[in-house]
């Protein structure tokens, strides 16, 4: 039963105590569930960030690892970074733990959603240099299988694509386009996945042994069944590097070139990407290593799925004509831009639909 | 390993949420009339009585009963928190599982009792598991484990899945008008649905054969077509301690620290 049908014939103390309308609810539409979604992620990296492992040394050893094979002007900033953590460990992890935190709760909030986006995007190009020596992509060891270019910066991308606006014109053919527009998206979605076909062919990857070698090396930690699905797929990759390679660059060049074709095309490609994605995250990020125990964040996978969602086609919105109630119209857009239904409308005015997230007229 | 002042800090929270749900359940009293209102006051007791086992198990000073007799009254909540998320899904199909309000509390209930049935204390805290003083407390200071990682991080997403999504539905327009936690007021109109469920997700407004209801929260913009509204009368229609968006925070903040407790044990 609808809990708002309900409220009117609910008891008074059934409301009082909480149980059944606790709060009436809005439902969100695509762009807010999808930034739910990604709230939910930062959210998670905070949880994460408290880990034992963040509060020992053993966590600024792995920020000075990723120094190791960049440029000096990248690296230093990185050395130097690492080592002030080291020294005030505990009052820094708790504030990286928290602001994660919080930058979840901030998304999650909807009067604060543009301010913790904001603030999102800042903390992961921080975190990109800092944190993961520009995802490894200026070395040789960048490669999409270990998170490659880096899953923090996705979250940035995602916060971008994700921004509480629309852009005035055509109605936006999918998500991603609807802060800013159709070309744009396409083309961060073409950079992002050619620029892992590349990273996919690059020769420390393609070496016989690479694939092998690092889906083997995820198993450190990890339960016994996620040990063993990780021994029995890196067995099936064994000295099969080149042909690995080449197979995962001819599928992320076809996810790459998918949002430019039609509409079913693109959501074959799209339901390709995010089962690469799946793959990629159970095989090569063993669940982001969260089960090891060390785990920052949960790597690139589900970032990567749920980007490719974002450019799922949808039904296109159409903002309501001005004349027909004035008021009613501009608390309706209002909505709408903070990615709400609108729960008021009387009959005969327009309506959202919580199924297309169209409007319609009652 | 965690500093204990940040365990004392969420076993703080732990208890602020204790006392809230305590102050619910008094103002609420719902021994005084008709026998659903006791059953329904299921949802404040399970706060209270999770909020102080994870205040328990967070400082070692805080712990009140043995584990096992935690782990009994979890295992009664799950039961209880269970049948009602069936007898709801019999009554508003399987959207009840994903939306309706005792889903939550039935993944709350059952990540407690996995916590203290699958915590493994470590070697030097190692004295018969969980037991007694500073079982479980001594564990995640000291950094004890929980068996099936798996069931840990999968506990932890639908906590924090919950948490999020009830932060966006308190947050929303539609919960308590445009950002503010002013109560929302239900005005029975003509047999028109204009709500979207709740509980139940979107499209389940339908199910509801009852008169329905306009919801209409702070500015809002208000037709003259629409009936009056009464305003909010004092706290026996869900305002101060019983406002509906308390038991809501409440339940956020365990989930979310819950979640914590589960990843940093896994």
């Amino acid at each position: 039963m609808s809990e708002i049908a309900a409220a009117g014939v609910r008891p008074a103390w059934r409301s009082r105590l909480g149980s059944g309308a606790e709060v009436a609810r809005g439902t969100p539409d695509v762009r807010r569930r999808l930034q739910l979604g990604l709230a939910a992620i930062w959210l998670l990296d905070g949880v994460l960030q408290y880990q034992s492992f963040m509060f020992s040394k053993g966590f600024s050893q792995m920020l000075a690892g990723t120094a190791s094979g960049n440029p000096g002007a990248v690296a230093s900033p990185i050395t130097w970074n690492a080592t002030l953590i080291e020294h005030h460990l505990v009052l820094l992890n708790s504030i990286f733990a928290t602001i994660q935190l919080l930058l979840g709760i901030g998304i999650a909030w909807r009067p604060t959603v543009r301010l913790a986006l904001a603030a999102s995007v800042a903390w992961a190009l921080g975190v990109w240099w800092f944190g993961e020596g520009l995802g490894m992509v200026l070395t040789s060891s960048a490669s999409p299988v270990n998170g490659a270019p880096g899953a923090v910066i996705i979250y940035a991308l995602l916060a971008v694509l994700l921004w509480p606006a629309d852009r005035a014109g055509k109605p936006a053919p999918f998500t991603a386009a609807r802060t800013v527009g159709a070309p744009a998206a396409r083309a961060l979605w073409l950079v992002l996945w050619l620029s892992l076909a590349y990273f996919a062919l690059l020769p420390g990857n393609r070496a016989p042994q690479a694939l092998n070698g690092m889906i083997a090396g995820m198993e450190s930690g990890e339960p016994g069944w996620l040990a063993a699905l990780d021994r029995g797929a890196a067995s099936l990759v064994a000295h099969q590097g080149l042909a690995a390679s080449i197979v995962l660059a001819i599928a992320l060049v076809i996810i790459a070139a998918g949002v430019y074709l039609p509409t079913s095309a693109a959501k074959a490609t799209l339901v390709l990407a995010i089962v690469v994605a799946a793959v990629i995250w159970v095989f090569g990020e063993a669940f982001g290593a969260i089960m090891a125990g060390g785990a920052t964040d949960v790597n690139s996978g589900p970032l990567l799925a749920l980007l490719a969602l974002t450019y799922w086609p949808v039904r296109a919105a159409v903002t309501p004509p001005a004349h027909t109630a004035p008021a009613l119209a501009h608390t309706a857009a209002a909505d709408a831009d903070e990615g709400t239904t609108v729960l008021w409308s009387p009959p005969g005015s327009w309506t959202s639909s919580p199924r297309s997230c169209s409007w319609s007229r009652r | 390993m965690v500093p204990a002042w940040i365990l004392d800090i969420f076993a703080a929270i732990m208890l602020v949420v204790a006392a809230v749900s305590a102050a619910r359940l008094v103002a609420a009293r719902p021994w005084q009339r008709e026998v659903r209102r006791a059953a329904l006051a299921d949802i404040d007791v399970a706060h209270l009585l999770m909020a102080i086992a994870m205040a328990g198990m967070l400082a070692a000073s805080l712990q009140t009963l043995p584990n096992g007799a935690w782990s009994v009254i979890f295992a009664v909540m799950t039961a209880w928190f269970g049948y009602r998320v069936v007898r709801d899904a019999q009554v508003s199909g399987v959207r009840a599982l994903a939306g309706g309000h005792c889903a939550p509390h039935l993944i709350h209930a059952g990540a407690m009792l996995y916590m203290f049935m699958a915590f493994t204390a470590p070697a030097a805290h190692g004295s018969g598991g969980m037991g007694g003083m500073g079982g479980m407390a001594g564990g995640m200071s000291g950094m004890g484990s929980l068996q099936l990682p798996l069931l840990a991080f999968l506990f932890a997403l639908a906590l924090i899945g919950y948490s999020i999504w009830d932060l966006d539905q308190l947050s929303g327009p539609g919960a308590s008008g445009h950002y503010s936690l002013a109560a929302v007021r239900a005005v029975p109109t003509d047999p028109v649905l204009v709500g979207v469920g709740a509980s139940a997700g979107p499209g389940a407004a339908a199910l509801s054969p009852a008169p329905s209801v306009t919801m209409t929260a702070g500015p809002v913009a208000e037709p003259a077509a629409v009936a009056e509204v009464p305003p909010a009368s004092g706290p026996a229609d869900g305002t101060g301690v019983l406002a509906p968006w308390v038991a809501t925070g409440c339940r956020i903040a365990m989930g979310i620290t819950m979640a914590f407790m589960l990843v940093i044990m896994i």
